[in-house]
């Protein structure tokens, strides 16, 4: 396993980046991390990209 | 640790301060220079009278006060070295292990008795804990110098200037606070230095295309793979400055010690962990 990991730089490179997100999966799984796109908070307006049925409904 | 790796490892700090002295030292004198130049214009566009004005409405303000409790003001004029020696940083995380191999100065440092992994946590250590202090050091001297001018200005115009000695240590304060903002930014941004650090070592060239490009890639896949967006997320959530500023004394334990800090710490010493790796491969 290790050999095949340390094959070249490129295994290497998706071996970590593979643990990398597999960990910020997991941990957002558990703590119900939501996932936000883009929601911009301030006191003129907002803005949820997620949410964009919603922002039709009040532009209408 | 014996005494022989604490000296090994002096060495790779002091390494990296000679060889990237334009980051971390000439940089912080240049822009000091420059604010004492602006500062010095600006005065003389103002008439003598709002000088004294000036003057005197400061030491009356300061005069008494808790310099504790006004240092967070003073933080502000430390902004434009804090950009500075964030862009720094930057570019110096970015090419410090792409230009060993570059230079072929990876293959001297590993026939010497130094390991990948003290050469990756000397660029941390750099980075976090001994450059800032460069930085601090010019601020110091820059307020040491204001200090010294308003005093005399001050005197000058026959005003009392008690207060200014509240003022100045106010701003000496907020240096400490400035200090340790950024220690805590290095450890809260780790995952953001891992990665750069990562592809510094693994890019035959450009690393930053890299590393944003592979970035919106990791980005897409996970959506693609695991229906997620935890990537995105995790970034946007860790980007306020209100979460690794430090304003008082008590905020230290609170932001050090905290879930969100340590999980950042483990996923930064992952993509770290790739880096020492990664040194194995040179071009």
């Amino acid at each position: 396993m290790k050999n095949i990991i340390l094959k070249n730089r490129y295994t290497l490179l998706v071996t970590v980046l593979t643990v990398y997100i597999v960990v910020l999966v997991i941990e957002g799984s558990i703590t119900g991390r939501q996932a936000q796109v883009l929601n911009f908070e301030n006191p003129f307006f907002d803005l949820n990209i997620k949410d964009l049925d919603g922002l039709r409904e009040r532009r209408a | 640790m014996n005494k022989f790796h604490l000296l090994q490892f002096r060495a790779l700090l002091k390494r990296e301060m000679l060889e990237h002295r334009n980051l971390f030292i000439v940089a912080p004198v240049i822009l000091a220079g420059l604010v004492l130049l602006f500062s010095v214009w600006a005065m003389t566009r103002m008439g003598q009278d709002l000088i004294s004005v000036g003057i005197e409405y400061m030491a009356l303000l300061f005069n008494g006060l808790s310099p504790l409790e006004m240092a967070p003001i003073f933080m502000f004029l430390a902004i434009p070295f804090i950009g500075v020696f964030y862009l720094c940083a930057i570019i110096y995380l970015m090419n410090s292990l792409y230009q060993d191999r570059q230079e072929l100065s990876i293959l001297f440092w590993q026939s010497m008795p130094v390991s990948n992994l003290n050469t990756v946590l000397s660029k941390l250590v750099t980075i976090g804990i001994v450059a800032p202090l460069f930085y601090i050091a010019t601020m110091f001297v820059l307020y040491v110098i204001a200090m010294l001018w308003l005093t005399i200005l001050g005197w000058s115009y026959d005003i009392e200037v008690a207060g200014l000695g509240y003022m100045f240590l106010a701003a000496v304060a907020s240096l400490i606070f400035v200090y340790l903002s950024i220690i805590t930014t290095t450890l809260w941004l780790l995952p953001t230095i891992g990665w750069v650090i990562l592809f510094s070592a693994f890019a035959k060239r450009t690393p930053i295309m890299w590393a944003i490009g592979v970035f919106i890639l990791v980005g897409f896949l996970e959506e693609f793979i695991f229906g997620t967006q935890f990537l995105g997320n995790f970034v946007e959530s860790r980007s306020t400055p209100t979460q690794y500023l430090i304003l008082d004394f008590q905020d230290v334990v609170e932001r050090l010690i905290n879930y969100d800090m340590l999980f950042g710490i483990l996923v930064g010493s992952i993509l770290l962990a790739g880096a020492v790796y990664m040194r194995r491969f040179i071009d």
